[in-house]
């Protein structure tokens, strides 16, 4: 999978506050590129299942919607705190900084 | 929490429920866990709400806290770092996870009579420093769980401090629980709003309570201190005029609307739960500085009653409206000044309830046409 584009989207949370961002994985510094480029692929981010939200959602827990780009196509996974494998915490962890961070993305 | 290779992992979960009630102690430990464990997964917690306090916590008839630490990892529980009647913490947030749901007991506790989250005396569990950078706290269905904020970032760029700064956030995650056991209001749309509502309210009262504030002297702010300086804005939310917490160029403008011509409809945060909690929360203000003293008395009892025995999973702002106005009359007597105010609260939100009390002569007929009688 080679990885264009990150469209990441946080909304919920106690704060309620919503975070969302595209990222050119070209504009990102070469070692955060790498490491998410690396996490996608670990998980096999384009063969995980388009939902993996739990029907019920928890109070103040965050939802997150990624979508990946990549030449071939888009595929898009929308997943909560209680819901996110263990495995994914580190690129949701990333993708949350990388997004909120105060510096204007152009 | 240690992890069972449970053998139970492939049973359905209304099965798991009957062994976690009726099996042998070994089966329902097992059981139990399994349960818990896959709720956590899926993010399913009414499999945790239908039997939780039989099963989950033994009730020893008092305030019984224990506070975890995550040390920046995602596992819950964490391990213990202070349990009830332990001397404080060297770590801050430990400290005010203590505290904080220490004085959300005593509120429930002495002021309403009811005994935890369940009213059976269920243990406060409560972890800090989950995860890194971890902007957020919540309720999981079992447990309070906060982070540290963003510390990761430069201190120029810092948004948010720790979660457990704010004394009414740690009543809110609370009263979630509270919720869960009661009401248990769906987390989508407007009960999801009164959801939310419901946990400021009561997070606002356990401020207020532990100030001793009254009505007119309270800042009725959620999350007063929980912004770093680099934020414009006082709050997370304002209960009394929704939408003017924060301004603030990286985050934006509070979107909270205060009255029903401004309902947000999006189905974004499971339906704007929020940003419209902004509307109940100002009828709740409304009717507590509309009757004075100590907010937890009078309009708070009324909330309270209404939470436990009145609303149910799908109610609507209008439900809420109706039934806090019904509850008024039950607990302080029809046309009382009370049950007044309650009405006041919503007419100043957009909402309508009940009908004007007729001076002197009809009160039977007034009653029944507020479906009192």
């Amino acid at each position: 999978m080679d990885v264009e584009r990150i469209r990441f989207e946080r909304t919920g949370g106690f704060a309620g506050l919503k975070i969302a961002k595209e990222l050119k994985l070209n504009d990102l510094p070469d070692d955060q590129a790498r490491r998410l480029q690396e996490l996608l692929d670990d998980m096999d981010f384009d063969e995980l299942p388009g939902q993996m939200k739990g029907k019920e959602s928890m109070p103040d827990q965050f939802t997150y919607v990624i979508t990946v780009k990549t030449k071939k196509g888009e595929h898009t996974v929308v997943t909560g705190d209680a819901s996110a494998p263990e495995k994914m915490q580190e690129l949701l962890q990333l993708l949350n900084r990388l997004a909120r961070t105060r510096k204007k993305q152009s | 929490m240690h992890r069972h290779s449970s053998i139970y992992c492939f049973v359905p979960p209304h099965i798991l429920k009957n062994i976690a009630l009726n099996g042998t102690q070994r089966q329902k430990n097992l059981a139990i866990d399994t349960l818990k464990i896959s709720a956590q997964m899926r993010g399913q917690r009414q499999a945790l709400a239908d039997f939780a306090p039989a099963t989950f916590r033994v009730a020893v008839g008092g305030k019984d806290r224990v506070i975890y630490d995550a040390k920046n990892g995602s596992n819950l529980p964490g391990i213990v770092v202070r349990k009830e009647g332990e001397a404080p913490s060297a770590d801050v947030a430990v400290n005010e996870a203590y505290d904080g749901s220490g004085i959300t007991y005593d509120l429930y506790s002495d002021v309403y009579q009811r005994n935890s989250i369940d009213g059976n005396g269920m243990r406060l569990d409560s972890t800090v420093h989950y995860r890194q950078s971890y902007d957020n706290a919540f309720w999981n269905g079992e447990q309070m769980v906060y982070g540290d904020g963003d510390e990761d970032l430069p201190p120029n760029e810092r948004l948010f401090n720790r979660f457990t700064i704010a004394i009414d956030i740690i009543g809110h995650e609370l009263t979630h629980g509270v919720t869960q056991f009661e009401a248990k209001l769906q987390y989508f749309q407007q009960p999801g709003a009164l959801n939310e509502s419901m946990s400021d309210v009561f997070g606002s009262l356990v401020k207020q309570y532990q100030l001793q504030h009254l009505a007119s002297e309270a800042d009725w702010i959620i999350g007063a201190g929980l912004f770093t300086e680099n934020v414009n804005g006082v709050g997370i939310r304002s209960m009394k005029a929704p939408g003017t917490a924060y301004n603030d160029d990286v985050l934006g403008k509070d979107p909270q609307p205060g009255h029903m011509r401004d309902y947000v409809n999006t189905l974004e945060d499971n339906g704007g739960v929020h940003i419209n909690s902004g509307i109940p929360n100002r009828a709740f203000y409304v009717t507590a500085v509309e009757l004075g003293g100590f907010a937890w008395e009078k309009a708070g009892r009324i909330w309270y009653v209404t939470l436990k025995d009145k609303l149910t999973a799908t109610s609507n702002f209008q439900a809420c409206a109706n039934l806090t106005f019904t509850t008024a009359g039950e607990l302080f007597g029809a046309g009382s000044i009370e049950q007044l105010a309650v009405k006041k609260g919503w007419s100043e939100v957009g909402l309508t309830v009940g009908t004007e009390p007729q001076p002197g002569g009809c009160l039977p007929a007034a009653l029944r046409l507020m479906g009192i009688r």
